[in-house]
């Protein structure tokens, strides 16, 4: 009987030492996990990737056009902006179709690297620079190839991000 | 064994007391058949109890039978403590396990390994660093032309050299002759990928190039480029140059 009960207790303190042990791990697991998954920066780095990839599509989608597919072409224009910028291309849209009917030129745009230079998140407000290449194609001749610095800015809308500006980086002004 | 014994015995004749019981009532106002009947069968389940408690008895080993209510509810606690510290310690273990695995593949997640702008004091820094590194080493004055060598030394580190050199190649060549001064300004730079001493740049410059000589002459261009930057010593430098030609 005695070593009976002493085999018992040495299981029962076995037994409490690795469900002590277990839960040591357990609440260190979940600390861990805590941190992980309340990560600020995260959050952060999660609306910054978002805010790339959305910039460089728009940037991608504001440099192709296709004179066969206007309508569609120019109405992608105006779902990638937002704001003055999506106004203009509005307010611009018959004027601006019937120069690419007449030129009948169709650009396509490869995007060969992209970095978001500030984001506030808050505010829902980026900057992308985005460098591309551009190949407009005219009726006649060889096609153009460009190379194009772009810089935008981005607004977070109900929809995601969208640009609110977009120009070519400014050359000549700044050396010598 | 003795236990699941003991445990089954009780409940046989728990059982057998409450037949009895049932058929207590039913004895009086029944007809003799029925109650023969009733009695016979519970004769027979007392029957089966007693087999079962001698052959018990002789298996077991003496006067455990009489302890046996006793020491019922301590050994019962003892061997079902065990088993639920067990279940505990299984349960406890699944979920550390989960939970080192989820935060494990949390943190391995590329958007996280990438802290461009997240961190702001490493990102401000490598930004600052390579724009000045980027200007020195694509910068040329015939006046003083060891410059763009000693800032090559400096700024620039494996596949960079080469690439630097052969870029800078035409330059040195014609710079004494044609009095040269090449400048380059970075106008704008991204952080495109930031992981530990890791980084990726995109960068636009302008570059001005003068031609100082019977007439003074400058054209400027625009670049754009991106450089992956290694961290060594608290300084970065230019690894490699990617200008993105086909």
């Amino acid at each position: 009987m005695a070593r009976v009960r002493m085999t018992g207790n040495a299981l029962t303190t076995a037994a409490v030492v690795l469900a002590v042990a277990a839960a040591g791990a357990a609440a260190w697991g979940g600390v861990s996990w805590y941190d992980a998954a309340q990560d600020e920066s995260a959050a952060y780095a999660q609306s910054r990737d978002e805010a790339l990839a959305a910039g460089e599509q728009a940037v991608q989608n504001m440099n192709t056009l296709d004179h066969r597919k206007l309508a569609k072409g120019l109405d992608s224009w105006e779902d990638s902006t937002t704001g003055e910028l999506h106004r203009q291309l509005v307010d611009g849209r018959s004027a601006f179709a019937k120069q690419i009917q007449q030129a009948k030129t169709v650009s396509t745009a490869q995007i060969l690297s992209g970095a978001v230079t500030e984001l506030d998140d808050r505010a829902g407000q980026a900057g992308v620079m985005v460098a591309l290449r551009v190949t407009v194609t005219a009726p006649k001749g060889k096609p153009a190839v460009k190379e194009s610095r772009m810089l935008g800015k981005l607004t977070r809308t109900s929809e995601g991000w969208k640009l609110s500006a977009l120009g070519q980086a400014p050359v000549g002004n700044t050396a010598g | 064994m003795s236990t699941t014994r003991h445990l089954v015995n009780r409940q046989r004749r728990l059982a057998t007391v409450a037949a009895e019981r049932a058929t207590v009532p039913v004895r009086r106002p029944a007809t003799p058949d029925t109650s023969a009947d009733e009695t016979a069968r519970s004769r027979d389940a007392k029957d089966t109890t007693t087999d079962d408690e001698g052959t018990d008895d002789a298996g077991s080993i003496g006067g455990q039978e009489k302890t046996a209510p006793d020491g019922e509810r301590p050994s019962r606690l003892r061997v079902r403590l065990p088993a639920v510290l067990c279940a505990l310690t299984v349960l406890l273990g699944t979920f550390a396990a989960w939970a080192f695995t989820s935060a494990g593949s949390l943190r391995d997640d590329p958007t996280r390994q990438n802290t461009a702008l997240t961190d702001i004091a490493r990102t401000s820094e490598v930004k600052g660093q390579i724009s000045d590194a980027v200007g020195a080493v694509f910068s040329y004055n015939y006046a003083a032309p060891g410059n763009s060598e000693e800032a090559a030394r400096t700024h620039l580190v494996g596949k960079a050299v080469q690439q630097h050199k052969d870029m800078l190649a035409q330059v040195r060549a014609q710079g004494q002759k044609q009095k040269l001064v090449l400048t380059t300004t970075v106008t704008d730079s991204g952080v495109e990928l930031l992981d530990g001493d890791r980084a990726r740049l995109l960068i636009f410059a302008d570059q001005s190039n003068t031609r100082t000589g019977k007439s003074d002459e400058t054209t400027y261009a625009a670049a754009m480029f991106a450089v992956d930057a290694v961290r060594r010593d608290d300084t970065w430098r230019i690894a490699a140059i990617d200008t993105f030609t086909r």
